[in-house]
This record gives structure tokens, sequence and C-alpha cells, in this order.
């Protein structure tokens, strides 16, 4: 079976990051020897928190080290700088059983970080072929998932609350990614929804997977810190989480 | 080539006399290909050489052997003896043809140096990083419970094999060290210098360094006897042709 990767974007505080750990949650329980690599693309790394693992270092710790290398005039040859990232990328991974943790951390300071980026972005692709699912978490948008992750993605799932402009900017999202990335499917997640909330009936929004409700039990575990699984499985996070994948996986899912 | 004589000294004088275990190449040897981009995870990993913080030096030198032939040596234990993560050290010692052109030889240094980047035995996740000259090894659990489990020999004549694919490579002579006992410092200095050595000569193959004024390089022409004829040969050639 090829890799199937979930990338969740959105305006902040829609709780992709939740959501992404509900998936992490559910593919790990549903396919308990299947690998999972998680990727914090949120500057934020918030999902350390709801996945209870601390990246050794961050992909930008390793880009700011190989950029003082290149300055320095140490590494600035291709063999050499994809060596170097590969050596580097491997510390940065947490691992729990068969769940691996990736944090992208910052973005760029001030400068052009291309070169290293280019070389960063194909040892995270060379690694992905090791993994039966990659969840990543990512920032408002795509870009920075195409420029500083991958570029091809199974499953694009942008998340939005009730709010008019949060919908607009999945939209937004949605059809930027139908430029900037290779993607399967697209579908859309409602997220912390007043009740009685219906999705709006609009032609250049996604399909959508489920609508959430508010979820006080995950706020509050949220603002203690607890991790995605220290929640009890019928919290709706966790039903609406599993609604979308089974949607998202079809008919895949029995084969995987 | 001269230009290393005085590493591979060092490097010998550093050594038992005899090593723990060595092996004449043999393609029979050479250990199973594994994936290029396969990770090792931790919880498939028996242990990891240099792992830990612990010291590991990677270093490819040009010269002579003692024993001009394609051999592995161990110092120290082999796979199977270790459990833990332990210091590691690996040279390379390759011999290039004396029949072959000179210049073409100095401008392939590099490449056949890189060439310990393309290693992928199963089982022996390999990560070099050039700028510190470390190089640390995943060994996979499942190669050292497999009936004929992975040993420095198989790896040895796997890079072997990779490397007499260049037609300039005369011999090749791989060190694997994991003695407790052994120099690391030492060892580590002399990958340092080794490394400075191949840069330098690639920085005096380029057609805009010969301000030695303002050369970093400067202190291994210097050092190394032969560096600095190689330099003004260069520089006298790209003169006389007006390049």
């Amino acid at each position: 079976m090829s890799t199937q990767s979930f990338a969740f974007v959105g305006k902040g505080g829609v709780g992709k990051t939740s959501l992404s750990a509900a998936f992490i949650r559910l593919l790990g329980e549903r396919y308990p020897d299947k690998k999972i690599l998680a990727v914090d693309a949120d500057p934020a790394v918030g999902l350390s928190v709801a996945l209870d693992m601390v990246p050794p270092m961050t992909v930008d710790d390793i880009r700011m080290r190989i950029a003082e290398n290149i300055e320095r005039g140490e590494t600035a040859d291709a063999v050499s700088l994809l060596s170097e990232a590969r050596f580097h990328m491997t510390d940065c991974i947490a691992e729990r059983g068969n769940l691996s943790f990736l944090a992208i951390g910052r973005p760029e300071a001030a400068g052009c970080y291309c070169k290293v980026n280019a070389y960063l972005k194909q040892v995270i692709e060379m690694f992905s072929d090791n993994y039966d699912f990659i969840v990543i978490d990512g920032e408002a948008g795509i870009e920075q998932i195409n420029r500083r992750v991958m570029e091809r993605i199974t499953y694009l799932v942008p998340v939005s609350d009730g709010s008019r402009k949060a919908i607009s900017v999945a939209q937004t999202i949605a059809d930027v990614a139908s430029r900037l990335v290779s993607c399967e499917r697209t579908g859309m997640i409602f997220n912390r929804v007043r009740s009685g909330f219906t999705p709006p009936d609009a032609d250049e929004l996604p399909p959508v997977l489920a609508v959430i409700g508010d979820d006080p039990n995950q706020t509050q575990k949220d603002m203690e810190g607890e991790s995605i699984f220290t929640l009890p499985p019928g919290s709706p996070i966790l039903a609406g989480a599993k609604k979308a994948l089974e949607a998202l996986l079809g008919e895949k899912s029995e084969s995987l | 080539m001269n230009l290393y004589k005085v590493i591979l000294d060092s490097l010998y004088s550093l050594l038992p006399r005899q090593p723990d275990k060595s092996a004449v190449y043999s393609d029979a040897l050479c250990a199973p290909e594994g994936d290029k981009n396969a990770l090792l995870f931790r919880a498939d990993t028996a242990f990891e050489l240099g792992g830990s913080g612990k010291a590991a030096v990677e270093s490819v030198v040009f010269g002579d052997p003692p024993q001009n032939r394609d051999e592995v040596l161990l110092y120290g234990k082999d796979l199977r003896e270790l459990s833990d993560d332990t210091p590691f050290a690996h040279f390379t010692v390759i011999k290039l043809r004396e029949d072959s052109d000179k210049d073409l030889r100095y401008e392939q240094l590099q490449t056949i140096a890189f060439s310990v980047f393309q290693l992928y035995p199963e089982g022996y996740h390999i990560r070099i990083s050039p700028s510190a000259g470390r190089e640390q090894v995943r060994v996979a659990r499942s190669a050292l419970e497999r009936e004929h489990p992975l040993s420095f020999m198989n790896v040895g004549c796997s890079l072997i094999r990779l490397l007499k694919k260049h037609e300039d490579v005369e011999s090749v002579n791989t060190v694997f060290i994991t003695d407790q006992n052994s120099d690391y410092r030492a060892l580590a200095e002399l990958a340092r210098k080794a490394k400075a050595i191949t840069d330098t000569v690639q920085r005096t193959l380029m057609p805009d360094t010969l301000d030695c004024a303002s050369c970093k390089m400067k202190p291994v022409c210097d050092e190394i006897e032969g560096m600095r004829e190689l330099h003004f040969q260069k520089e006298r050639e790209r003169k006389r042709h007006g390049t």
C-alpha cells in the first residue's frame, strides 16, 4: 500500500490541531501495526502537546545549522547538503511505538532558505515512504506545506468553524491547493459549530465530511494541556473525526 | 598520491598491529542491498554506532595502504558482539591507479569520496554529516537475528564493490573501529585533516582561487607536502592556457 497522507488546513483557531491529533489516535487504534508520521507544520507546535510527544529538535533548527555551515563555506555541494539534511533529520523524529513525530518549527528568518528547504523537503519525502499514514497539522495555508513538507497529499482537509470568515478562508485554501499540490481528494470538516448549524450550500466548497459541535470536555483538556489520548472514546471530536476518516478512506479502509 | 601520507602514517600508528578480524574482498561476502529511502526506527534498532553522543568518525583517505589489496579490517567488536550504542570510527583508504591521468585523479577525489554516501546495506542505516565528519549507523535487530547475521565484513565488502565501480580505484582498505580503548579524539582530528586536504584540492582546481592571502585553505597548503606544488602547477597551467 502506498502512503496515505492527510493535511489539515484552515484559519487559526478552528481546531486543526485537535482534529489532526484525533485522526492520529483513530488511525493508531484502527491500524495498530501501521506506521504513522505526525507532522506539525504549524509554528506554534501545538500538536506536540496534543500527542504528548516532544521533538528533540525542529526542522527549523536543522535549517539554521545547515545555513550556517553554508555561510562558513563548509557544505555547499548538493551531495553533502543532502547527506547533512538526512543526518540531522533522523535526530528530529520523536518516536513512540509506531507513531513518529516531526515538527517543522518557525517560519524562516530573513534570508533565502530555498536551497536548504529543498534538501530538507527531499529528505521528508524520502522518509515518508517508510510510513503508512502521514498526518500534517498545517498552518493556515497550503503554500507552506507545499514549500516545506511535501508536494503530494492524498487527502486535503480544510477545517472551518461556522463563521463566514473561516468558511471563506477554507474555500480559498481549497482553491489554491487544487493548483499547488497534487491531492486525490478534498473534504471539509466543520468544527466547533453551534447546535443547529447547517453547512452553507456553496458549489465552491469541497464535500462536507463531518460537522462537529463544540466539545466542552475537549476544550477543558486543551486548557489543561492534556493529550488527545485522554479523551473518552465517545467525545464529539473523536466521533466526528471517525466519520470524516471513514468517508475519506471509503473502500480503501478495508484493504489497509 | 602522497598528499595524505601524513594522515595514513598517523592512522596506522594509532591502530594495533593486528586487527581483531579481517577479510579479503569477496563478492559473496557483500551485504544484501537495502532501500535507499529506508528509515530504521528506534523500536527496530539494536544499537547505534556513534549513537548517544558517542564518537562517530568518518573519513575517506587516498594513498597507499600497507597491503595493496581489497580488504576489510576490524579493530574491536563485530556487530553481533555489540549490544549498546558504542563509539565508532570508519576509515576508507583508497589507492588510485598509477597509470590513470594525474589531473583526472585529482578531479575525481571528491566524486569517489562521495560514493560512501550511496551505501545502503539492508538493516544498516548509515547517516553521515560531512560538516562534522560524523558517521552514525543504526543497526537493525533483524539484521543480527537472521541466519547469516550482518557483520562489518559484509558491509565493508559492499563498500569496496561500490568504490571499485570507479575505474581509477585500484584497491580499497575499509577500516572499522569499535574498540573502546581507541583514541577517537585523535582519529577525529585525522578525519578533519583528511577532509581539509580533499577540500583544498577541490579549491585548487577551481579557476578563481589563487589569492593565497585571502584563501582560508592556506594553512592546509602550507602544512601538506605536495599541496603547494599542485596549487602552483595549476596556476602555471592556467596562465599558459590563458584561462
